[in-house]
């Protein structure tokens, strides 16, 4: 049957669109999870990641997954003074993120967003780029994937699990973990605050800008200036879905987003917007229902 | 010092409202070139003032407030092209749109908190723009035309009394007994609500008004760029410029709006002849400073060190 296979596909596709969307919303997660701060300018992150593989690809010719290291190694970089500059004074010396830190947090780095949006469209102009390479595709049976979606589901999964072993089996790890629940016990056993947040931020924008990279797979003409408009709702959506500080929840978020947008323009006549929307609003009973997220 | 006596008088609310008038009055005189300009002004001044009604007076951060501009836009289009009603009455059902969508939107996200109420706002205005890109009696993704002239003046006075209006409520509302419960769920909600506000009720309260106020700027808006086209109307670009101003004048404050409106005003319109995108530039930095360094904006830090004026710029 026709309308099964069609199915099938859409499923796929959707559960390989879900990894991707899963790894980008994951750096937002890891920064959330560790000094309880939403990144407004995440999806610029993101834009700035893709923008570095292009170049890697443009001067280098470097395919997208060879870029993956090298933006994380910057994205590291980037962390730190990000954590250095719009964290470090909210969070120095208080034993929890208050609301007014909270607002003053999402305000300057909306303003960050705004500025660092604009600053790549005077450099780059809005014109859409891309990175040639299509390492073909899988047949399996009467479905056919894309090797290269294939490949960026494989990365991202292991870039997730990754982050879960670092937080769960090292000592730094184990740090970031305390210091996320309880700074003043933190403190008390002899780690040092500053040092553990900041190395949790720049983990989040290694992963951030890794997803950026990667994400430029899935958009072979369509790296822009304003790519953080889209990724960055969403990845909030995923965020909340999965519920933040949960490393599974990224994973879980993301898949659930990647299929009801993929399986859900099916049902819906082929209506992305519609379906878009649908997976939007998802946020929204989850968090009046459950709003610690899916995940126990 | 004769302050007290100044003070009570109310000198911001009367000074607005006597800026308001005169350029009313004065507005035939006012060459085409410069009215459009004042005309954009005063549009955007209308769109900080309601954001401030929730983000400024109870910290409840807005990403969404597109929303209601937005479809503020639609219903004068639609009303104007489809039922061929005057664009004023078009501006008012505006108003009466922005106002039951805020308080169905409201009814759901303020409950949220925090980050979370950012989240929910924002994504709302990201999926009401994929929802009307399918309804097909809203232009069928294609957005409103309409053909209704070049007519300065009828904008100017419909914007003005709105911002008149508008400006007098904040002043009432901040000056009045439900003043004191909003700055007290503003620093503790939950200590509000021990003392017996009802926060629920003036937050949505609040949170209606905003997007009346919204939605009566958004139909002017549409009125004066002939129509809506989703994505520009849909533009989270809007929500970021109304939070800019709001930051920049001071939050919560009654002249901080009308500031930060003109202070962006005046950076987007000198440096577009420059280079296209580079006011934004220069807008986001001088917000990330002011949210890091100087949180209050420009009225609260003049409130702060000099503490004699705090009567007369509220």
């Amino acid at each position: 049957m026709a309308d099964a296979t069609l199915f099938v596909t859409d499923l796929a596709f959707g559960l390989l669109l879900g990894c991707i969307f899963a790894v980008i919303a994951h750096g937002l997660n890891l920064i959330w999870g560790v000094a309880k701060v939403v990144n407004v300018a995440h999806g610029e992150f993101i834009m700035l990641g893709a923008y570095g593989a292009y170049f890697l690809n443009l001067y280098l010719g470097f395919n997208p997954l060879l870029s993956v290291p090298i933006d994380a190694v910057i994205g590291l970089g980037v962390g730190v003074l990000f954590y250095f500059g719009f964290l470090h004074r909210e969070l120095r010396g208080k034993e929890s993120m208050g609301l007014q830190s909270e607002m003053v947090t999402l305000v300057a780095t909306f303003g960050l967003a705004l500025f660092l949006t604009n600053a790549a469209q005077t450099l780059w102009t809005g014109n859409n780029v891309g990175i040639p390479w299509s390492p073909g595709a899988l047949q399996i049976g009467p479905v056919q994937l894309p090797l290269g979606g294939i490949y960026v589901a494989i990365v991202a999964v292991a870039i997730i699990a990754l982050s879960h072993a670092f937080l769960s089996k090292t000592y730094l790890g184990n740090a970031i973990r305390a210091y996320s629940q309880d700074i003043p016990a933190t403190q008390m056993i002899g780690i040092n605050p500053t040092f553990v947040a900041a190395v949790g931020t720049a983990v989040g924008f290694c992963v951030t800008m890794a997803g950026g990279a990667l994400l430029t797979v899935w958009l072979p003409t369509g790296i822009n200036p304003s790519l953080g408009n889209l990724y960055a709702p969403i990845s909030f959506v995923i965020v909340v879905l999965g519920g933040p500080g949960k490393m599974w929840g990224s994973l879980v978020g993301g898949l659930t987003l990647g299929v009801i947008i993929n399986v859900g323009q099916l049902f819906l006549g082929n209506n992305i917007s519609l379906a878009e929307a649908i997976a939007f609003l998802t946020l929204i009973p989850v968090l009046l229902l459950r709003p610690e997220g899916l995940l126990r | 010092m004769r302050l007290p006596a100044l003070r009570s008088f109310g000198p911001t609310i009367w000074g607005i409202e006597l800026f308001i008038i005169v350029l009313a009055g004065i507005a035939r005189w006012i060459p085409d070139f410069l009215l459009t300009v004042l005309i954009q002004l005063l549009i955007f001044a209308a769109l900080a003032y309601s954001l401030n009604l929730i983000t400024g007076l109870t910290g409840y951060v807005s990403f969404g407030h597109v929303v209601f501009m937005a479809f503020g836009g639609y219903t004068l289009s639609f009303g104007v092209s489809a039922l061929s009603l005057p664009p004023v009455v078009g501006v008012a059902l505006g108003a009466v749109v922005g106002l039951a969508l805020a308080l169905g939107i409201g009814a759901v996200t303020l409950r949220f908190r925090g980050v979370y109420f950012a989240i929910a706002t924002l994504v709302i205005a990201v999926a009401a723009l994929r929802l009307v890109l399918v309804i097909n009696e809203l232009g069928d993704g294609q957005g409103i035309p309409l053909n209704i002239g070049f007519e300065p003046l009828s904008w100017f006075y419909t914007i003005s009394v709105i911002l008149a209006i508008e400006v007098g409520l904040t002043y009432r509302i901040t000056h009045g007994r439900i003043g004191y419960g909003i700055r007290s769920i503003k620093s503790d909600e939950d200590a509000a609500k021990t003392v017996g506000i009802n926060a629920a009720r003036v937050k949505l309260f609040l949170y209606a008004m905003s997007g009346l106020f919204a939605g009566a700027a958004g139909g002017v808006y549409a009125w004066t760029t002939s129509g809506v086209f989703p994505y520009a109307a849909f533009d989270l670009t809007f929500s970021l410029q109304m939070l800019a101003m709001i930051v920049i004048g001071g939050m919560g404050t009654l002249l901080g709006p009308m500031l930060g409106a003109v202070v962006v005003n005046i950076t987007s319109n000198y440096f577009l002849t420059v280079l296209i995108g580079f006011q934004y530039i220069i807008i986001g930095l001088v917000v990330m400073i002011i949210a890091l360094f100087v949180p209050e904006g420009i009225v609260g830090t003049l409130r702060k060190y000099i503490p004699e004026i705090r009567g007369i710029i509220e």
